[in-house]
Parts: structure tokens; C-alpha cells; sequence
């Protein structure tokens, strides 16, 4: 039973890393600041490094929700086995959809629903439940959305540039933050490391101390806390791709200021409670900066429609989750032929929604959709359309000789294409801005 | 509740998030001076951009330090 729950326990960590990927690596990806694969790759690994980094996280996890220890009911291999199903479960069927939904929440919302299923009500602790898991809920997307706001202003702000004598536009020179992104991003990358790696390492030693081959109380082994960020890392490098898609082109566009500004406010707001003790999601934390950057930046369209869609992802995240290991702790309680038709049964609806996927495959090469961009464009002048024609012939060639070994001519001439347009509107909107 | 921890975080990352960005920006902004074509000392321009952008490096690094456990012993 005991490695049963230690692999299930790191093929959560597994989904839990390619769930994530986008956190990270979408913005960059979607501004073109760094290659779809080369991003997945530098994730990979700082996931890894960071999973090393920091094990604090590890030893606080899952306590406080469930009552355990000496005053409460003991903690059962059987419950966190049902706990992990119901997480599993779900980070799949999110990722099916391309919601960003966090894998702490439905980690939390099995644990809870096997909990209740396999032991009763009172095992839970609600005041626990309430600061650890709802509050944050509301709180992570809001804060890092109010600063994401606030640093996308501050970076227009500081770099917008007009001639002081003709008050006429000069180009604006924002590549730099291009640049900056690949730093931002890898931070963000980081900290994800640091505070979803240590969730595992947490139920893992959780398994260990309650089959009674771990003294209770000491933290992760550390042939733990490596094959956690070894799991973590593949499941980065795997990469959700249906996610950074949503993320980079669903929720609004993005620009590399915008982007350098979201990931920015994503990585302090994670680095920051974690270490505060304070848990924030990091799907939510991200979610909410990158719809903070767009409100940030004038001329920008928040698409409601799909923050909404997303909002209610994360409503059912917890309930869901808890349903499914519910269902599975009653499944496991009447034994071992139980614990196998539970084990077969979840491996089955794993596979069945990988193959599934299959059908309409989001890979590397059409993460983030050329339509997708070019529907951002509103405004186009014919002055601006003019310039940035000329700006897009060089930006192509350059494009063109960089990409020679580029998977389709076709979607690099698209891409291209895409960048023009929506160079054209940052023109467009500067323009009508320095005519204000 | 914990109103005092939640405003901490809150006030953590917008200052970390702010002192990077403003940090940054300039750095651009600076670069971007510094190319343009008449302009009267370039290297000043750039030179002080690349002051910004070390600054910005030192700011995320120290964030770093005070967040891993290593090294605050």
C-alpha cells in the first residue's frame, strides 16, 4: 500500500508539473521572448533546482486541514491514496479543458472529500480549511492582479518616450523587456519549484511517518525530496501545452512589458508567501497577474468570458476533486480487491483522457494560436499599418533565418504575420495617445 | 484569521514586484536613450542603464537569500 500511494503520490507530481508549466513559461512563449521547447526545457530544470532549494514548504503541508496526530483521528495510507486519486483525477480533466486550475486545491479537495468519506465530518478542521485554502482563494489572484497593474503602468509609464520639442512619438524601444522575460520567467519556474515540489515531499513523508518507517515529526528523505524533483521536472518538460495556451493567448494578449510585469509580480507573490507562511496557489497567483497586466496596459481587452470560465474551474476545483476521493476512500475501505478496482479504475480514466487528447493535440507548434493574436487587433491605422509593415519586412527576414529548421513554413509566415498586426495596434495605441 | 500575514504578503510583493519592474524599466529607458541618434553622451546613458539592470539583478538575488533557507541559517 505504502508504495502504491509513493508512486501515485509522484504521478501528482508529475501532472502537477506539466499542469504548471504554464504558470511560467506562457507569457514568454506567447511574447516570442524565448522558444516554445528551449522554455520547457530552462522550467525543467529550475523546477528541479528549486524543488532542492527549500524544503520548508514539505513540512508544514496538509497539516491544519485534516486533524491528525495525537488529538484527532490518525492519517491512513488508505486516505491519502483515495486523496491522491481525486487530485489526479482532476489536474487530468483540467488539463483536458485547458483551465488553469490549481493543483494545490485539488490536492487539498481530495484529501478532505477521502477524509470525510473514510473517517467522518468531525475530521475536519474547518477554521483550517477556511485560512488555508478559501481565503487564499480569493486573496492570490487579487493581490498579484492589483500589482500586476500596478507594475505594467509603471512600466509603460517609465519607458513610454515623445519628443519634448514636436511632442511626436519616438519608437519606443521596448525590446529590452524581451530579454528580461527570459530572467522573470525562469523565477517564476523557480519559485513553482520551491512551493509545488515540497507538496509531494510532504504526503510522501505524511506516508512514511504513518506506516511507522519515518520518526514522526523530522522532514523529507532525501531520496525523497529527489525523485519529487525529478517528477516534477519531467512533468515540466512534458508541458501542458492546452494550459500555456489559455494562459499566453486565451486570457489577453501579451506584450513583453506586460510580461516581464506579470512574471515579475507571479514570482514575488509566490516567493513571498511562501516564505511568510502564507499559502497562495501558484495557478492562481499567475492567473491573476496575467488579467492584472491586461487591465495595465490602455488598449488591452481582458477576455471576461474566459476569466469566468477559469473562475468556475477553480469553484469546482475543491468539491470535485473531494467527490472523486470520496468515492475512492469508500472503495478502498472494503479492502484490498477494493484498493484494486480503485487502482485499475483510475489508471483507466487516466488513459482514456491521454488518448483522448490525442484527438486534437495541442503540441509545442500550435501552443498559442495565430487567430488567436490576430483578433487582438482593433485599431489599425493606415500610418501605423504602413510602419509597421516596414518594421515586420526586417522583423521577418530575421524570423525567417532564425527559424530554418522551422516545422512549417506556413505557421512561421503566420507568425510573422500575427507580430506585424499586433505591432501595428501598439502603434495604433501610441499614436492615438500622443495625439490625447 | 490571519489579516496581519495576509497583508504582509501583500505589501511583500509589491514592493519586491515594484523595486524590479521600476528597476528595469529604466534600464530600458535608458537603452533606449542611449541608441537614440543625437544624443550627447552615450555612454553616460548606457552605462547608467547597465547601473539599473546590475541593481535589478542584486534586488531579485537578495530577494533569493532572504527566501532560502541555506543561507539564513
Amino acid at each position: 500500500m505504502v508504495a502504491l500511494v509513493i508512486a501515485l503520490a509522484l504521478f501528482f507530481d508529475f501532472t502537477n508539473g506539466f499542469h504548471d508549466t504554464a504558470n511560467a513559461m506562457a507569457t514568454p512563449i506567447a511574447t516570442g521572448a524565448i522558444k516554445p521547447k528551449t522554455a520547457v526545457t530552462l522550467a525543467a530544470v529550475l523546477n528541479l533546482v528549486g524543488a532542492f532549494l527549500s524544503t520548508e514548504v514539505a513540512k508544514t503541508v496538509s497539516g491544519g486541514i485534516i486533524r491528525e496526530g495525537s488529538e484527532g483521528v490518525q492519517i491512513t495510507p488508505d486516505i491519502i491514496f483515495a486523496g491522491l486519486m481525486g487530485a489526479i483525477l482532476w489536474n487530468m480533466i483540467t488539463w483536458l479543458k485547458g483551465l488553469p486550475s490549481s493543483s494545490s486545491h485539488a490536492l487539498f479537495g481530495g484529501l478532505i472529500g477521502a477524509a470525510i468519506a473514510g473517517i467522518g465530518f468531525n475530521s475536519i478542521n474547518l477554521e483550517g480549511l477556511m485560512q488555508k485554502v478559501i481565503l487564499p482563494a480569493i486573496f492570490a489572484p487579487l493581490i498579484a492582479g492589483i500589482v500586476a497593474y500596478v507594475c505594467t503602468r509603471l512600466a509603460y509609464a517609465l519607458t513610454s518616450r515623445q519628443d519634448p520639442e514636436t511632442g511626436s512619438k519616438l519608437t519606443q524601444k521596448r525590446g529590452g523587456f524581451r530579454t528580461g522575460q527570459i530572467f522573470t520567467s525562469s523565477l517564476v519556474a523557480l519559485a513553482h519549484g520551491t512551493n509545488d515540489a515540497q507538496k509531494t515531499m510532504g504526503i510522501i513523508t505524511l506516508v512514511l511517518i504513518a506506516a511507522g518507517t519515518q520518526a514522526p515529526g523530522s522532514g523529507p528523505q532525501f531520496w525523497v525530496i529527489a525523485a519529487c524533483a525529478l517528477a516534477i521536472a519531467i512533468g515540466t518538460y512534458a508541458g501542458g501545452w492546452r494550459i500555456i495556451r489559455t494562459m499566453g493567448a486565451g486570457l489577453t494578449e501579451v506584450k513583453p512589458a506586460q510580461g516581464f510585469a506579470a512574471e515579475t509580480s507571479t514570482a514575488s507573490a509566490i516567493l513571498a508567501s511562501s516564505h511568510l507562511g502564507f499559502a497562495l496557489s501558484t495557478t492562481q497567483v499567475a492567473s491573476g497577474s496575467v488579467i492584472g497586466s491586461g487591465m495595465g496596459r490602455r488598449g488591452t481587452s481582458v477576455r471576461w468570458n474566459m476569466v469566468g470560465k477559469i473562475a468556475l474551474g477553480w469553484l469546482f476545483t475543491l468539491p470535485a476533486a473531494g467527490i472523486v476521493g470520496a468515492l475512492t476512500a469508500l472503495l478502498v475501505k472494503t479492502g484490498v480487491v477494493g484498493v484494486l478496482i480503485a487502482a485499475v479504475a483510475g489508471t483507466a480514466a487516466v488513459l482514456f483522457m491521454f488518448f483522448y487528447s490525442r484527438k486534437s493535440a495541442v503540441g509545442h507548434h500550435n501552443a498559442i494560436e495565430v487567430e488567436e493574436a490576430g483578433q487582438a487587433v482593433r485599431f489599425a491605422k493606415k500610418k501605423a499599418m504602413a510602419r509597421a509593415r516596414a518594421k515586420a519586412k526586417a522583423h521577418s527576414k530575421a524570423k525567417a533565418e532564425a527559424n530554418t529548421k522551422a516545422e512549417a513554413q506556413t505557421s512561421t509566415e503566420a507568425n510573422t504575420s500575427a507580430e506585424a498586426t499586433t505591432e501595428a495596434e501598439a502603434e495604433a495605441i501610441t499614436t492615438k495617445d500622443a495625439q490625447r | 484569521m490571519k489579516w496581519l500575514e495576509l497583508l504582509t504578503v501583500a505589501g511583500a510583493t509589491l514592493a519586491a514586484a515594484v523595486t524590479v519592474v521600476v528597476l528595469y524599466s529604466l534600464g530600458v529607458r535608458l537603452t533606449a536613450i542611449a541608441g537614440d541618434v543625437q544624443q550627447a553622451s552615450p555612454g553616460l546613458k548606457r552605462s547608467l542603464a547597465y547601473v539599473c539592470f546590475g541593481l535589478c539583478g542584486l534586488a531579485v538575488l537578495f530577494g533569493l537569500y532572504l527566501i532560502i533557507p541555506y543561507f539564513s541559517g
